[in-house]
C-alpha cells in the first residue's frame, strides 16, 4: 500500500507539473469564464441578450419591399390590397411588359398580376430557397377575398378572426423527466467525460510508453509490484482528470453565480442537477474512466516508442467514440434498444447507463447490475493489465498485439 | 454551489473507495537484512522457454556473500534472461533459486540492480527521482534522501542533484544510475556492465566502491565483457554459452587448471620461429600450443615434468629468457570456451 501511494503521489505530481495539463486547464477555465461573462459584457455595451429590461420598440430602418401590381379588369382595389400589406410599397403597373421590365431591372422585388380575386400570376427575376414574397402576397389576397366574401354575407371578418385566433392558456406538469432541461446538462457531462477519457487515456499511454522507451521500467518493475505501478499511474491520471474537471466546474459555477443576473437565471438548471443523476455520473463516470485508462496503460506497455502510442490506441479510441455516439443518440431516444444493450457493456455502460438514468426510466436492479459488471470489469482489467504491463515492459521492438500478449502470458 | 460540492465529493469518494478495493496483497513489508550476515545464493537447474524455444537449459551456479561472481557470456548467451529470472521479472519453467537453502523471493530482499540498458527519467530532477526509487524500495522519504545525497556525493555528482538527468554527460548519468542501484543499501547487488561510459578516473571511483561493497560482505553479481574488470573483482566466475553454464567455479582454480602442464618459454639467442623448430625436432613429449609474438606456450604431455623439459633445454644450448608456468587470462579462457570453433 505504501508503494502504491508512493507511485500515486509521484505520478500525480508529474501530471500536475505537466505543461499540457497546466496550459489546457488555464485555457479551458478562460474559455468558461469568457463564455459565461458574455451576457454581462453585452449588457455593458447596451445589447442585452436575455429579457430586455427596457422594452424597446422594434424599429425598421430598412426601406420597404416593393411589389409591382397589375390588376386586370378591376378584380380588386389596390388600396384594399395595400391595407393588407402595410409593410410593402405597392406600385400600380399598367401592362405586363412594364411589370416585366421593372422586375428585370430590379426596381421591384416581385411582380403580381391579379386576374381575379382568387387567381394571380407571380413574376420574379430569380427564385431563391427562402423566397417568401409569393406567400406574403397570397395571404394578403386571401384575406382580402375572405373579408369581402364574409361582409357580403353580413358577417364581420374581424369577429371571425377573433374566434379563430383565441389564445389557449396552458400549464405543463412534467411527471417523468424533463427532457429539455436534462438534455443540456447530460450533454455537457457526457462531453466532459468524453474529453477527459480521450485526453488522459493518451497521456497515460504515453507516460507508460516513455518509461518503457527510456528503460526506467526495468528499474521500476524490479523495485515494486507491477500492480502498484499500473494502479498508481492510472489512478493518478484519473485524479488529475478529476482535478481538472472539478476545477472547471468550480470556475464555471462561480463565474455563473457572478453573472447569473445577466443570464436572467436561464442556466440555473445546469447547476441544479439532481443528486441521483450526479451520483450516477460520478460513480459510472469514474469507473468507466478508470476502465479505459487501464486499457490505455496496457497499450502504452505494449509499444516501445511513444510515437507508436497513437497508432496502437486507435482501435480503442474508435470503440470509445462509438460508445460516445450511442450515448449521444440516446440523449434524444432514451428508450432506444441499442442504448439499453450498451448500458450493460463495460466499454459503453458508463456513458449509456448515465444517459438512461438522466433521460429515461431505469429500474434500480438494472443500475446495480450494470454497475457491478462495470466495477468487476474494471478491477479485472486492472489486474490483468498489471500482468500484461509487466510482460510488455520487457518486450522491445515492434508494438505487440493484445492477442499475442495474452498468448505470451500463458507461456510465462 | 451545493451540487458542485456534492459532485466533487462523489468524485473523490468513488476514487478513494476504489483505491481501497485494489488488491495489494504484499509490499507491506520489505525484509531488510542487516548486512554482514553470510549468505549463499544458489541457482539450481533453471530452465526457461519462450514460445516453445528453450533458451536456458538447466543453468546452475552459486554465489556467496563477500565475494563477487563474474557472470560471463557472449551476447545472447542467456545472461540477461538468467538475471531477470533472478530478479523475479520472469518465472522459470523449471529449477529453483535458494538463498541460504530457502526459496528466494527477490521482493523480500533488498537488491540493487543496475540493468544493462540504463533507465531513469530523463526529464525529472535527479534528487526527486532517486528519492522516489528509494521510497519504492521501502525506505522512508527521509532515509531515501539521506542515502541519495550520500551516494551522489561519494560518486562525485552531488552538484547535479537539482538538474534534470538528460542535461548530464553519459558518464555522469551512469554515476547517477549507480547511485540509484546502491541507495537502498542492498545486500545483493547485480551489476550489468557497470563500467560502460566511464573514463579511467571514474572507473577507479567505481572500482573502489565495488571493492568496498565486497569488503562489506555484500553478494555481488558482476556481468561484463571487460574481462580485466572481472579478473580484478571476481573470485568466482560462471560462464554461460547458448543457455548452458560451460564453466563455473573459483577463478584462480580455473586458471590453474587451464594452466596445468603448460609452460611459457622464450630464448635470448633464438627468435620464436627458430625456437619452435628446435623444440619441434629435438624435444619429446611436448606440444606447442600457441606461438605468441615473443613467447611460446607449450604443453607437457605423457607425464613429462618441468624439470625434465628444463634439462632438455639446457642440453640444447638454449639461452632461456623466460621459463614460467602459464597462467591463462580470463579472455583466453573465455575465447577458448565460447569462441567460434
Amino acid at each position: 500500500m505504501k508503494s502504491f501511494l508512493t507511485v500515486l503521489k509521484f505520478e500525480l505530481f508529474n501530471f500536475l507539473k505537466n505543461k499540457v495539463f497546466k496550459v489546457s486547464t488555464i485555457i479551458l477555465c478562460l474559455l468558461v469564464i469568457i463564455g459565461l461573462t458574455i451576457p454581462t459584457i453585452m449588457d455593458a455595451f447596451g445589447k442585452p441578450i436575455f429579457g430586455d429590461k427596457k422594452k424597446e420598440e422594434p424599429s425598421y430602418t430598412e426601406s420597404k419591399i416593393r411589389y409591382g401590381i397589375l390588376i386586370k379588369e378591376d378584380a380588386i382595389e389596390l388600396d384594399d390590397l395595400q391595407s393588407q400589406l402595410p409593410d410593402n410599397e405597392l406600385i400600380n403597373v399598367k401592362n405586363q411588359d412594364e411589370l416585366s421590365n421593372l422586375v428585370i431591372s430590379d426596381n421591384i422585388t416581385a411582380g403580381f398580376i391579379v386576374n381575379n380575386p382568387t387567381n394571380y400570376e407571380y413574376l420574379v427575376k430569380n427564385t431563391s430557397m427562402d423566397d417568401g414574397n409569393r406567400f406574403t402576397f397570397e395571404s394578403a389576397l386571401l384575406n382580402l377575398y375572405r373579408s369581402k366574401s364574409l361582409s357580403e354575407k353580413g358577417i364581420d371578418y374581424n369577429e371571425v378572426l377573433e374566434v379563430y385566433n383565441v389564445p389557449m392558456e396552458y400549464e405543463t406538469t412534467v411527471l417523468g423527466k424533463d427532457g429539455m432541461k436534462n438534455y443540456l446538462y447530460t450533454y455537457i457531462l457526457i462531453f466532459g467525460l468524453y474529453f477527459i477519457v480521450l485526453f488522459y487515456g493518451q497521456l497515460t499511454a504515453t507516460s507508460v510508453a516513455s518509461e518503457k522507451s527510456n528503460r526506467t521500467m526495468e528499474i521500476l518493475v524490479t523495485s515494486t509490484n507491477t500492480k502498484n505501478l499500473i494502479f498508481g499511474k492510472v489512478i493518478a491520471g484519473a485524479l488529475a482528470g478529476i482535478i481538472q474537471f472539478g476545477t472547471l466546474i468550480l470556475v464555471a459555477s462561480i463565474t455563473y453565480r457572478l453573472n447569473a443576473q445577466s443570464w436572467n437565471n436561464n442556466l440555473d438548471f445546469i447547476f441544479n442537477i439532481p443528486g441521483n443523476v450526479l451520483a450516477t455520473f460520478s460513480i459510472f463516470g469514474i469507473l468507466g474512466y478508470l476502465f479505459y485508462l487501464f486499457i490505455y496503460g496496457v497499450i502504452g506497455a505494449l509499444v516501445s516508442r511513444t510515437e507508436d502510442v497513437g497508432t496502437s490506441s486507435t482501435p480503442l479510441t474508435i470503440v470509445f467514440i462509438i460508445a460516445f455516439f450511442i450515448s449521444m443518440m440516446g440523449l434524444t431516444h432514451p428508450d432506444m434498444f441499442a442504448l439499453k444493450v450498451a448500458s450493460f457493456i463495460p466499454f459503453t455502460s458508463f456513458m449509456a447507463m448515465f444517459v438512461r438514468v438522466s433521460m429515461g426510466n431505469v429500474s434500480t436492479f438494472q443500475i446495480v447490475l450494470s454497475l457491478l459488471i462495470l466495477a468487476v470489469s474494471t478491477i479485472i482489467t486492472g489486474i490483468f493489465g498489471a500482468k500484461i504491463y509487466r510482460l510488455g515492459t520487457l518486450m522491445y521492438g515492434n508494438p505487440i498485439k493484445i492477442t499475442k500478449a495474452i498468448k505470451m502470458l500463458k507461456d510465462k | 454551489m451545493t451540487k458542485v460540492i456534492i459532485l466533487l465529493t462523489s468524485f473523490l469518494f468513488t476514487g478513494f473507495s476504489l483505491v481501497l478495493l485494489i488488491p495489494i496483497p504484499y509490499n507491506l513489508k520489505y525484509i531488510f537484512h542487516k548486512g554482514a550476515d553470510f549468505m549463499i545464493l544458489e541457482i539450481k537447474n533453471i530452465r526457461k522457454s519462450f514460445s516453445g524455444t528453450e533458451v536456458l537449459h538447466g543453468v546452475s551456479f552459486s554465489i556467496t556473500s563477500g565475494k563477487a561472481l563474474g557472470f560471463l557470456g557472449r551476447n545472447g548467451a542467456g545472461k540477461t534472461t538468467t538475471i531477470r529470472i533472478l530478479m523475479g521479472l520472469f518465472d522459470a519453467n523449471e529449477g529453483e533459486i535458494l538463498l541460504d537453502g530457502k526459496p528466494f523471493n527477490p521482493r523480500e530482499h533488498s537488491i540493487g540492480y543496475l540493468p544493462e540498458e540504463r533507465g531513469l527519467y530523463p526529464k525529472q530532477k535527479i534528487l526527486d527521482q532517486l528519492i522516489y526509487f528509494g521510497e519504492l524500495r521501502g525506505l522512508s522519504r527521509k532515509k531515501a534522501k539521506e542515502n541519495t545525497l550520500y551516494w551522489l556525493e561519494k560518486l562525485g555528482v552531488l552538484e547535479y542533484k537539482d538538474k534534470k538527468l538528460e542535461t548530464l554527460s553519459k558518464g555522469n548519468q551512469q554515476k547517477v544510475q549507480i547511485a540509484e542501484t546502491l541507495l537502498c543499501d542492498p545486500d545483493i547487488i547485480v551489476l550489468d556492465e557497470p563500467f560502460s561510459g566511464l573514463d579511467p578516473v571514474n572507473s577507479q571511483i567505481l572500482k573502489d566502491v565495488i571493492n568496498e561493497l565486497i569488503d562489506k560482505q555484500k553478494l555481488v553479481i558482476f556481468s561484463s565483457h571487460q574481462m580485466t574488470y572481472v579478473e580484478e573483482f571476481c573470485e568466482e566466475i560462471s560462464l554461460i554459452n547458448k543457455g548452458d553454464i560451460v564453466l563455473t567455479g573459483n577463478l584462480k582454480s580455473i586458471k590453474k587448471e587451464y594452466g596445468a602442464n603448460r609452460i611459457i618459454l622464450s630464448a635470448i639467442n633464438l627468435n620464436i620461429n627458430e625456437l619452435q623448430n628446435i623444440l619441434f625436432n629435438k624435444v619429446k613429449d611436448i606440444k606447442i600450443l600457441e606461438s605468441k609474438n615473443d613467447y611460446l606456450i607449450i604443453e607437457l604431455i605423457n607425464g613429462k615434468t618441468k624439470n625434465e623439459l628444463l634439462n632438455d633445454l639446457i642440453g640444447l644450448d638454449i639461452d632461456i629468457e623466460k621459463f614460467s608456468v602459464y597462467e591463462p587470462t580470463l579472455t583466453d579462457i573465455f575465447v577458448q570456451k565460447v569462441g567460434d570453433k
